[in-house]
């Protein structure tokens, strides 16, 4: 059965193939041009609102049927009748409330004219033109089932079954396993993010045992630590001058957790719920507070709506590869994810705020602080923004707290947490009453040694100062008993003995300044002083209850107005669980993106291509991934397996699809015709180590790389030999070298650019570090084997620094270079001739193609 | 070298992010693309390339201008006592803005357009008593187009100008000067900055100098690129030929011949390599960025050395005198970069956060001050230009963030004010002698043709030969006010 749509096509073809023997101006509009000059139009432009994603007014547009059958008001064209249908009014009308795309430029005039040439034909209709698919069938979106591994091919490894399997399809054969030294780099590099040193290449034993002690190194988790800092957008404080106004202090606490995890080999499922909600799982334990880092990274002082903006994209990009993001103005043009989906997102987030606790044995928060979330405003009601605009919330309705609705079968309720009272009352902590005694009596103890070393005017003030310490200790005292009364309930003498204490620390402060004054011509300190003494006194004599509770954590400004005595010095007795429900539901089993995002992160970085193109868009607009069933099984094997990283990186680098040689040298012609681009994983892929690994190899080559572990961020010009992670990194501070080779976008970094520009070739070949590690392993190499000849020492170079013997081209090349660069003036007044040339020699090996590019 | 029968290979990685930057088969960009994009046109890759809309490093339709030199005063330059002078703030000095008869001006209705980072006390405030011009102006040239007494050497070339007094930006603080260069506010995603588009859409003309040039102080934000890749960030210089860029020369002992000797070795090992790994487009990359290097390391600091310069230009300049050398020197720089081929030069002047020309007090004195040390250059610049026949081929702007407000803030100063305010653009192929635009008698909002930044973006790519709306890269959707529209007034 022929339908008349049909019928109509074929009668345009006819009319085609005739006015073609007329001649091509008299050319009608066919169906192909429909395909090829209208549907892409109208896909880019309408399918948004008029496709399986929505219906406005009735109508879809993503068929020519559909089209002319029309919406609500009737249909869009008339076949022959371009004037008819409502479809060219609406996309040509001046009124802009009408014209369509709504709020968007117009369709350009040839493509309008397309479309009025189509209707003019008839409106021919393409056979067997499918309707977009419903939006929930996405791939991504269904639930992640462990698919049979192949069984055909003779592998070990479930990864080289799945390949294997499309390598028979497409009749490619694999590159053979590549070099054991340039193999072995390659696994150091990625697993712990320094080459092997020349030992390490001469290792006996096999592969997989070093793979495996390498996964349990302490650099491992240095090494995939700053992977996953990229993704969070891990970034220390910044703002202007001494105001805080993006991320947080002392935020390296959540780059030591992140690493720490790793080397735990903490589950994944554990690190995203201590990461979202760590306050809410684990009130009274620090270790996984600093987890919570990740939202602390989002702090920005201007405006709450960005900094919820920031946590929302970012927490929908790294965990779920959804882009959140693009719902804020609009229900989104691709995925089911509307405005309304947005805000009850932002819901979740709406209470936190951020403080730093203190850390034991310190109560200076510029000094360290543990920077953490917590639910403060328990009830903040979240409203959604019409278009975005915060000025204009719909007040009328308040949005609960939800994950997006397409996926929220499996959500678990949103379920308030008890907090202790350490969690709330911070100054109740054991250590905190111990640190803040310490600090009094090393107060005392100061004022008393100055005093007695003083003599005269300065005795006077010593002990104005002694009077004041320790005016401030029973001050202390006093406080700390009233909050400890308090907390149970309110005690009326001891808060009264904490507000004279406070009176009187107040005055010794006072008199303490006034002092300090005398001879000084500063009216207005000396009028400040003398109020600040007589409000002391009135506070004295007032014997009220009013005092200033003990502060023992402080909490981020919520605004440039506030200062610390904004805020109460305790905090919310519950959470509302709302992080804790979203935590949970990413890492259902059930949830469909979490592990599929996670595993194509790590194997974009041992593969040098992801398996889905864009890391951190799983929707629509990301195709289903040639590799489908091999993504799925890793994300089955990596849930099921207790989301164990480890064993992932186990399962990847045994594989034998990492363990190819890189090259497509000698490759099989036919393999190379049909998958030039190496789809099929035929061969490895060759990649630029990242700014870090490329810093931290030419010390550890030197033997000069400092292992220590953890700590605060060192200043990002400091001439140190840790590790580059250790390294301050935000807007204003970078390490110049590292920047010098696309070091991490703090803002989005999903994935590391690899450009190739001139000033990282001018970094490698003028910088202090290359020119001084190459002075280092040269004299390493030469001590190794101080009788070498030049031809020897050239071996040994290209072995540690390439990790490949040279051929004898090379090796004439650089006995050339030693010829020239011995006849040169600077070099034959040089002390050690011979050694000023090995280290010039292996500088130039340093700055090899094949040195900074993992093969 | 690569055997002649090699198949033309792209590793994907590389692939997509040349896709994704489409500058596949240009003929030259400058740096690492240039590498890349010579060898893949080299490789045929180009043909597939061209089924898209490729730029292909060349102007997309014949180019007015060559190249831009941009000069940008951090912090606000009062548009009032500059390029748009309003001498009813005398006649209503004193009085608030509500007793004039101008108190529409303050219709919260039409003032709604700014959005607000932060509300501020400090700064961002509309200030209502009107303060009076703080310097006299006069007409100058044939055109005889008023321009304040600070500077009367730009005055002096202002028939070959064309000041706009219409701009306006919707950021009240100095994340406008971000805006100003990326045409988003500072609560939007960050976008490219237009020297990166210039630099993404258009090829060098000179293979040994970075093709897009920064010099002076930034601070809100120190790239350009963004989702365009740091290759299209600006190089940062300074005008010290001893060490005008990062790691332009050794940080150790190394002298020019061992140097020489340790490239070509480094060369003749990487050539060596290719055969082991035919069809690796980023050794060769590689290859030819070193060869980049090694001619920049000699070309940048000759281009900023001026022994060749006469008396006369360097005078010019303003190099003789304390006040003027710093900023004379970027200039004169820029005009011998400009020179060579480089496509986009962009000056700051102005240091600190906020920017030095940020008067909330002592107006007066700062603002003399400072215009004192750009006037002379400037002008020295335009007429350096235009008698070696440059100016033609070289568009010059002259930016700030936004003008300063009609009402005085404080005893002596004056506060933000993005409703209205003024640039000028002269050289390549602008009109001369032209004013275009208007505020209002107070100054207060642009009445007449008001243009947003990026309007002032479209006018310049479209003197060098680019479509705005062919800038846009697959997966960051730009708006249709981000491309601008081109002022045709003034071309």
């Amino acid at each position: 059965m022929r339908s008349a749509r049909q019928q109509s096509w074929i009668d345009a073809a006819l009319s085609l193939a005739i006015a073609w023997g007329a001649g091509p101006c008299l050319a009608a509009s066919t169906a192909a041009d429909y395909l090829r000059d209208i549907k892409p139009v109208l896909h880019e432009r309408c399918y948004a609102c008029h496709g399986t994603l929505k219906q406005q007014g009735g109508l879809r547009l993503d068929t020519a049927e559909r089209l002319l059958v029309g919406g609500k008001s009737g249909p869009a064209a008339v076949p022959g009748k371009p004037e008819a249908g409502s479809l060219l009014h609406r996309l040509t009308t001046d009124d802009e409330h009408e014209r369509m795309p709504l709020e968007a430029a117009p369709l350009k005039p040839e493509q309008i004219a397309a479309i009025r040439a189509w209707i003019a034909a008839g409106a021919p209709v393409p056979p067997d033109e499918r309707e977009e698919d419903d939006p929930l069938r996405h791939w991504s979106f269904q639930r992640i089932e462990r698919p049979e591994v192949p069984t055909e091919a003779k592998t070990q490894n479930p990864i080289d079954a799945f390949l294997a399997r499309k390598h028979v399809e497409h009749g490619l054969s694999p590159q053979p396993e590549a070099e054991r030294s340039l193999l072995l780099r390659r696994l150091y590099l990625d697993l712990i993010g320094l080459p092997p040193t020349l030992e390490q290449l001469d290792d006996p034993r096999g592969y997989a045992t070093i793979a495996d002690e390498l996964l349990h190194s302490p650099h491992h988790g240095e090494r995939w630590g700053r992977h996953w800092m990229d993704v969070w957008r891990y970034s220390d404080w910044y703002g202007l001058g001494d105001q805080l106004r993006h991320s947080q202090k002392h935020l390296w606490h959540w780059r030591d957790w992140i690493v720490e995890s790793l080397n735990a080999d903490k589950g994944y499922d554990r690190m995203v719920l201590e990461m979202l909600a760590g306050d809410e799982l684990a009130p009274d334990d620090p270790s996984v507070l600093r987890a919570t880092g990740f939202l602390a990274r989002n702090y920005y002082l201007f405006n709450r709506t960005t900094w919820l903006d920031d946590t929302i994209e970012h927490t929908g990009k790294a965990f779920l590869g959804l882009t959140f993001n693009c719902a804020k103005c609009h229900d989104h043009k691709y995925d089911p994810i509307d405005m309304a989906d947005y805000y009850a997102f932002r819901a979740i987030f709406e209470p936190h705020q951020i403080r730093l606790d203190p850390v034991p044995g310190v109560v200076d928060f510029e000094k360290n602080g543990l920077p953490r979330a917590f639910d403060d405003h328990l009830d903040a009601a979240t409203y959604v923004h019409r278009r975005g605009d915060p000025a204009q919330p719909d007040e009328l309705k308040a949005i609960a707290p939800a994950v997006p609705a397409m996926l929220a079968s499996f959500a678990p309720p949103v379920e308030p947490v008890a907090l202790p009272r350490t969690a709330w009352a911070p100054a109740t902590r054991e250590h905190v009453r111990r640190d803040h005694r310490d600090e009094a009596r090393r107060r005392i103890e100061e004022a008393e040694r100055e005093l007695a070393q003083a003599s005269g005017t300065t005795a006077r003030v010593a002990g104005a100062k002694l009077a004041l310490a320790k005016a401030e200790q029973a001050k202390l005292e006093a406080v700390i008993a009233a909050d400890t009364a308090a907390l149970v309930a309110v005690d009326e003498v001891l808060a009264k003995a904490a507000s004279r204490f406070e009176g009187e620390a107040m005055k010794a402060k006072a008199e303490l300044d006034l002092l300090m004054l005398e001879g000084k011509d500063d009216e207005k300190k000396l009028e400040t002083a003398q109020e600040a003494l007589a409000k002391a006194e009135k506070k004295i004599a007032a014997g009220d209850t009013a005092y200033t509770p003990l502060r023992a954590a402080r909490k981020a400004l919520e605004t440039p107005e506030h200062t610390d005595e904004s805020y109460a010095a305790t905090f919310p007795r519950h959470s509302t669980g709302r992080r804790r429900m979203l935590a949970e539901w990413m890492v259902s089993r059930d949830n469909p993106l979490t592990a599929r995002v996670a595993v194509n992160h790590v194997w974009m970085r041992h593969f040098g291509e992801p398996l889905v193109e864009t890391v951190f868009d799983f929707g629509r607009q990301a195709p289903r991934p040639e590799h489908d069933e091999l993504l799925d099984w890793l994300a089955a094997e990596f849930m099921e397996s207790g989301w164990s990283f480890r064993h992932l990186h186990r399962l990847m680098v045994t594989s034998e699809a990492y363990r190819r040689r890189s090259t497509q040298a000698d490759a099989d012609p036919a393999t190379l015709a049909a998958d030039p681009a190496n789809r099929h994983y035929w061969r490895a892929r060759s990649r630029r180590m990242e700014s870090q690994a490329l810093r931290d190899s030419l010390l550890q080559l030197a033997g000069a790389l400092d292992p220590a572990l953890g700590g605060p961020s060192l200043d990002a010009k400091a001439d140190s030999s840790r590790r580059s992670l250790y390294f301050k990194q935000s807007r204003d501070e970078r390490a110049p070298f590292l920047s010098m080779f696309d070091d991490a976008d703090i803002l989005q970094c999903y994935r590391r650019d690899e450009s190739i520009v001139p000033q990282q070739a001018l970094a490698l070949s003028n910088s202090a570090i290359s020119l001084g590690m190459a002075e280092q392993i040269a004299a390493r190499l030469h001590a190794a084997d101080p009788a070498a000849d030049r031809g020897g020492f050239v071996e040994t170079a290209f072995r540690q620094i390439l990790a490949r013997p040279s051929d004898a081209a090379e090796r004439e090349a650089c006995l050339d270079f030693w010829e020239a660069a011995a006849a040169l003036e600077p070099v034959r007044q040089a002390t050690d001739p011979e050694a000023a040339i090995r280290s010039r020699l292996v500088h130039a090996l340093l700055n090899h193609n094949d040195f900074v590019t993992v093969r | 070298m690569k055997p002649a029968n090699a198949p033309p290979m792209i590793d994907p990685g590389l692939a997509r992010s040349l896709a994704r930057r489409q500058f596949l088969h240009r003929a030259g960009l400058g740096f690492g693309g240039l590498a890349l994009g010579a060898m893949l046109g080299r490789d045929g890759f180009g043909a597939e390339a061209a089924r898209g809309r490729i730029l292909d490093g060349r102007p997309q339709f014949a180019p007015k201008a060559k190249s831009v030199i941009w000069l940008f005063m951090r912090g606000g330059v009062s548009h009032m006592e500059s390029f748009d002078p309003k001498p009813a703030l005398n006649r209503y000095a004193g009085k608030s803005i509500a007793e004039t008869p101008h108190a529409d001006v303050l219709d919260p209705e039409r003032r709604k357009r700014v959005r607000v980072v932060v509300v501020n006390d400090a700064n961002g405030q509309q200030r209502h008593t009107i303060y009076p011009l703080q310097t006299g102006y006069r007409p100058y040239g044939k055109s005889g187009i008023e321009v304040s007494d600070w500077f009367p050497h730009i005055g002096s070339c202002i028939d070959d100008i064309a000041v706009i007094r219409s701009m306006w930006t919707t950021d009240d603080n100095h994340g406008a000067q971000v805006q100003f260069h990326s045409g988003r506010h500072m609560l939007d995603p960050k976008s490219p900055t237009i020297g990166a588009w210039v630099n993404y859409g258009l090829g060098t003309l000179n293979e040994n100098l970075p093709q897009f040039i920064s010099m002076g102080p930034r601070f809100f934000d120190t790239r350009d690129g963004h989702y365009l890749g740091p290759a299209y960030d600006a190089v940062k210089l300074k005008v010290d030929p001893k060490n005008p860029l990062d790691y332009a020369k050794p940080e150790g002992r190394l002298s020019d011949e061992e140097q020489r000797l340790g490239f070509s070795l480094v060369n003749r090992l990487n050539r060596l390599t290719v055969d082991r790994y035919p069809g690796d487009a980023a050794l060769e990359a590689r290859i030819r960025s070193y060869e980049l290097a090694y001619r920049m390391q000699t070309a940048v600091p000759d281009t900023i050395r001026f022994d060749t310069e006469s008396e006369e230009t360097r005078r010019l300049y303003g190099l003789d005198r304390e006040e003027t050398r710093p900023f004379g020197e970027q200039l004169l720089a820029a005009r011998r970069f400009a020179e060579r081929g480089v496509r986009f030069i962009q000056i700051m002047h102005g240091d600190g956060a906020a920017g030095a020309w940020d008067q909330h007090s002592k107006l007066k004195e700062k603002h003399a001050e400072l215009a004192m040390q750009v006037d002379r250059p400037i002008a020295g610049l335009l007429k350096d230009l235009k008698q070696r026949g440059l100016l033609d081929q070289t568009l010059v702007v002259f930016g700030t963030e936004f003008g300063r407000t009609p009402g005085s803030q404080g005893a002596d100063g004056r506060d933000h004010h993005p409703y209205g305010f003024s640039v000028w653009m002269a050289g390549g192929g602008v009109k001369g002698g032209i004013v275009h635009g208007a505020t209002d008698e107070l100054g207060f909002h642009a009445v007449e043709s008001p243009h947003y930044v990026t309007d002032l973006h479209a006018t310049l790519l479209r003197q060098m030969g680019l479509h705005a709306h062919h800038l846009e890269v697959p997966g960051h959707k730009r708006l249709e006010r981000d491309f601008g529209e081109v002022i045709q007034e003034i071309v």
